[in-house]
């Protein structure tokens, strides 16, 4: 995995770590490919947010930047028709699975949603489809944070990051359109054993976790 | 053991016992009666207890085993009677009082009982054989060969018939020639996707790592499909044979079963079974005394369809949610706990020792040249003779459908054939005559999937199907990523208010695009093709789709909101109660005339009185929309009234 | 769910001896909750706990396998667990309609249990048994060719044998 090679992204030459995930390779470089799940310290990527689509030449479909490696004279295009369409449909679904109320939300201006929607042109409200509100309790039980599930898009930084830095009080619950963060028997954050170290919040790219004001 | 003995002359010796028990039994009278789960579910324990009983009442000398299911479930139960002098005859349909009947009529006095004969296994004078069916021209067994003939809880049965011979012959081969034969042969994975099964086992080969695993795939998920448990239930022995073999073939210690929960008799068939070959020293330390080490453990499944993928089920077996991930890696470089692991299907496996045994023309002899050897399918649904048949490659659907299943039950006709569960497709009389394989299926907007086929008559809306299959996915996604997360349930969202009467017209072009996007989009092949059911059905029966949309009318009168039950009063007879007392909700009632009619806004639409009616007067119908009831009534009102006057 | 102090010692101590068959390695997790249920028929929260402690990972980590899997209840069943297959098969042969009519004689909707803890209700993928659609288990039985009235006939002759047990009948 040492040495150099030498891409291009969107035509721009860049100098990259061989088998550097074609995501970082791009931010690293000022060139924004939407993305919610990826982190960069996690080696097996989640692949789970599906909204980093580029083109790679010679391969038959968009593929997800944050799991394909860079190799010696990769040619990547971070737009196209193709890819347009799938972060759209991407973007339109987590949309109708959001909670959006960003006049109150504390991350408004600094929310991953509003950047992809700037970037690309896209709306935030869900568009062609209709709104699935979760309509689970928010949960202000904890000293410092709060949680509300119903904003959550299941990026999994907060778990990963409550696994490394904190007090491992957060994972993954139940399945399919189910599935959520929360802790052990769902109980309240303020119940859960968390050490409120609010690494979770700083994580969080939506405000679903935030620190309380 | 002795370091000189090759395997085959370890089998042999083992071998010898096993054949002189088997010559036993067949020197007495022997009643072998099908106890998979399919015959078990209408009796088959409850008659195997009445031959016991009856043998030993009327001092017979004669044997009962529970064998397993030969593949013909529409006339379970059923059992063989192997008399000496006479051919072994299949009995059908068989009940308590008529399993007594047979030992006396036939056990006892010596009368076969000819009336109640299905088919006799060996060519004769008066009862015709299974051959003889039309579905005995198009059916080939390479793997079904002995199912529902042998005891599979006896290790002893499968060794008689010259079970552990292919094992025998692998252990004499270096492993390399071994996975160079099964690669030779042509054998596609099938599990579904059809993946070169030799080719999987050569990556595994190539991967570096030494601790290497294999795993039988029995997380037979697919609604409609039942080849893997019957195969597990029925000759559980040739599945560890196969899985014995690829286990020696890439280099693994260690091999796992996963199979599902769902499957209690199977999971109880293959533990037997793997501790039989155990004692036998078939496995172990020193597999048939070669030195060759394997173990083999059951993993139960715990009730996730997505587990079926192999990355799902790897991390089931971690202790973890059945969550897929990312591939590349493949397991085949990077499997369970990291470790390079081959992942192969039941029906796969089952092949494996046919390879070994006729070598790779042989099997390549059969079937067409891009899908060699013969398919498995699960044949149910509205079938005159629903079951399990195999037959080669390149078979008709037409063939499979009118040969083996015997056409379409009832006075119905034939309207499609879904194939491949949840991520295969319904396809239409049009494409009957396509020859069946891998690449045919795909190309017609199925897939082969596992090989679960329903077919479906006029009665079964193509809408309520799309939207039963998206109710499926959409429940057993796992929910990691957004496409099968949210796509499936906004899929479902559309289909739901389409058969509810309330789509919009257009409904059909969003699914369109969401099934394009969702194909694209997701993460694992559960994803990829949840929406192949939408498509297959917008391609070939989009006319439903319009007929629920613009006149909020469902064809097939299924759709419960778009239909109402309604009584004709000229068949309706008078003196006749029955759908009155069928009517859970109290909702018909007689009328002045003694004529019944629905109270429509009472009626649950249980279907009880349609059933209920008696088919002489077959007075009890569905209209669709639903208002025509309505409309009828006030029709017959009127009419009524300006009578009177 | 609230459990006695005895229920919840129980708990403990069945799940203390199967977890001690296994090593710590997670592999072991689900075929030991597999074995917790068998025993104890569902998963209570104190033997989460334990498997937590005992394969040193985060208790949220074993209840999100256990809500995961359709296999792990979370609340005792009924003592007798109804299942009615909702395959493609069943489904085209009116397994809704079997569904309802359980429905009906238990006076439950599907996924409860009822209040005297007879019997819970439950929906099942595919039993494999597609070729007797309809298809209905009671425990480990499968009855196939389902219909609303063989539904009546298992109702009550479950409740009869119940009968006859309150009043110590043989037979």
């Amino acid at each position: 995995m040492s040495g150099k090679v030498r891409i291009t992204i969107d035509g721009k030459a860049i100098e990259t770590a061989a088998g550097e995930k074609i995501l970082w390779a791009a931010l690293d470089n000022g060139i924004y490919i939407p993305h919610l799940c990826s982190i960069r310290e996690n080696h097996s990527p989640f692949a789970s947010c599906r909204l980093c689509f580029v083109e790679i030449e010679g391969y038959p479909g968009p593929v997800t930047a944050c799991t394909e490696g860079a190799a010696e004279g990769m040619a990547v295009r971070t737009r196209s028709e193709r890819v347009d369409r799938l972060v759209r449909t991407g973007f339109e679904m987590i949309m109708s699975n959001h909670r959006t109320e960003c006049g109150v939300c504390p991350k408004n201006r600094s929310c991953a949603l509003q950047k992809i929607a700037k970037e690309r042109g896209l709306r935030l409200k869900p568009g062609r489809l209709e709104k699935l509100d979760r309509n689970l309790p928010v949960d202000d039980t904890a000293e410092s944070i709060i949680y509300d599930p119903n904003k959550c898009v299941l990026c999994g930084r907060c778990v990963w990051t409550c696994k490394k830095t904190g007090s491992g009080t957060l994972g993954f619950a139940k399945r399919g359109f189910d599935r959520m963060v929360t802790t052990f028997l769902e109980a309240p954050l303020g119940e859960s054993g968390c050490s409120g170290c609010s690494a979770c919040a700083e994580a969080c790219p939506v405000g679903a976790l935030a620190l309380k004001r | 053991m002795n370091a000189n003995k090759t395997a085959a002359m370890v089998l042999d010796e083992i071998r010898a016992e096993a054949l002189r028990s088997w010559e036993q039994m067949r020197q007495k009278t022997l009643i072998a009666v099908g106890a998979a789960t399919c015959g078990r579910a209408v009796g088959a324990l409850e008659v195997a207890g009445v031959f016991r009983e009856e043998i030993e009442r009327l001092k017979v000398d004669a044997a009962v085993i529970e064998v397993g299911c030969m593949g013909h479930c529409y006339a379970e139960p059923m059992a063989f009677i192997f008399k000496p002098g006479f051919p072994g005859i299949c009995y059908g349909y068989l009940n308590e009082g008529l399993a007594a009947r047979l030992v006396r009529d036939f056990l006892v006095d010596g009368d076969p009982c000819v009336e109640f004969a299905l088919a006799a296994d060996g060519v004769n004078d008066f009862i015709p054989t299974f051959q003889d069916f039309p579905r005995g021209l198009v059916e080939q067994k390479m793997v079904m060969e002995h199912c529902g003939l042998i005891d599979p809880e006896n290790i002893e049965h499968y060794l008689a018939v010259g079970g552990y011979g292919a094992l025998a012959a692998a252990l004499a081969m270096d492993p390399g020639e071994v996975a160079k034969l099964v690669k030779a042969s042509g054998l596609r994975g099938r599990g579904g996707a059809g993946f070169p099964t030799g080719s999987k086992w050569d990556l595994c080969r190539a991967a570096g790592e030494k601790t290497r695993y294999v795993i039988c795939n029995a997380d037979e998920g697919d609604p409609g499909a039942f080849m893997d448990r019957t195969i597990l239930e029925s000759n559980p022995h040739l599945v560890v044979e196969g899985l014995a073999i690829a286990a020696y073939a890439v280099g693994a210690g260690k091999g796992y079963f996963y199979i599902r929960a769902e499957y209690p008799l199977a999971v109880e068939r293959i533990r037997k079974a793997l501790d039989q070959a155990g004692k036998y020293g078939i496995l172990g330390k020193s597999v048939l005394g070669t030195g060759f080490g394997l173990e083999i453990e059951v993993f139960q499944g715990s009730g996730a369809f997505v587990c079926g993928e192999e990355t799902a089920l790897i991390a089931s077996m971690e202790g973890k949610p059945g969550l897929p991930r990312h591939r590349p890696p493949f397991p085949s470089e990077a499997g369970l706990f990291g470790k390079p692991t081959v992942i192969n299907n039941v029906k796969t496996l089952s092949y494996v020792p046919y390879i070994l045994r006729n070598g790779a023309d042989r099997f390549k002899e059969t079937g067409t040249p891009g899908s060699p050897g013969t398919a498995i399918f699960a044949l149910a649904g509205k079938l005159v003779n629903t079951g399990l048949t195999e037959v080669p490659m390149g078979t008709t659907l037409r063939q499979i459908i009118y040969d083996v299943g015997s056409g379409i039950a009832g006075n119905s006709n034939f309207k499609a054939v879904q194939i491949g569960g949840p991520s295969g497709g319904c396809l239409p009389g049009e494409t009957l005559d396509t020859p069946i394989d891998f690449d045919s299926l795909t190309r017609a907007g199925a897939m082969m999937g596992s090989g679960g086929i329903v077919v479906l008559d006029e009665n079964d809306c193509m809408v309520e199907m799309a939207r039963f299959f998206l109710d499926f996915t959409q429940k057993e996604s796992c929910g990691k990523c957004t496409f099968c997360r949210l796509g499936t349930r906004h899929m479902l969202g559309i289909l739901e208010r389409i058969t509810r009467g309330e789509g919009r017209p257009e409904d059909m072009d969003l699914l369109l695009e969401l099934a394009g996007d969702i194909r694209a989009g997701s993460l694992c092949s559960l994803g990829k093709t949840a929406p192949n059911p939408v498509l297959s059905t917008l391609k070939y029966f989009r006319d439903e789709y319009e007929a629920h949309i613009f006149e909020k009318r469902c064809p097939a009168l299924m759709c419960k909101d778009l239909i109402a039950y309604y009584i004709l009063p000229h068949k309706c007879e008078r003196s006749c109660d029955a759908c009155v007392g069928s009517c859970p909700v109290e909702a018909i009632y007689s009328n002045e005339d003694r004529i019944k009619v629905i109270n429509q806004e009472k009626c649950v639409k249980c279907n009880s009185c349609l059933v209920a009616c008696p088919p002489q007067y077959r007075a009890v119908v569905k209209v669709s929309p639903p208002d025509l009831a309505a409309g009828k009534e006030k029709e017959n009102d009127e009419r009524k009234s300006q009578d009177n006057h | 769910m609230q459990l006695t102090e005895e229920e919840r010692k129980e708990a403990v101590e069945k799940s203390r001896e199967i977890l001690a068959r296994y090593d710590g390695s997670r592999g072991g997790l689900i075929p030991a909750l597999q074995q917790i249920q068998d025993v104890l028929g569902y998963v209570p929260a104190e033997a989460m706990r334990e498997a937590a402690g005992h394969f040193g990972m985060p208790a949220v980590d074993v209840y999100g396998v256990v809500t995961f899997y359709n296999q792990f209840r979370l609340t005792p069943p009924g003592r007798h667990q109804v299942k009615v297959c909702m395959g493609t098969a069943c489904h085209m042969k009116g397994g809704n309609i079997i569904m309802e009519s359980w429905e009906r004689v238990l006076k439950v909707k599907v996924g409860e249990t009822t209040p005297d803890r007879e019997f819970s209700l439950e929906r099942v993928a595919c039993v494999g048994c597609c070729t007797m659609a309809p298809v209905a288990l009671v425990n480990e039985t499968v009855h196939g060719k389902m219909t609303p009235t063989k539904v009546d006939g298992l109702y009550f002759s479950h409740q009869l044998a119940n009968q006859q047990k309150k009043e110590g009948m043989p037979e």
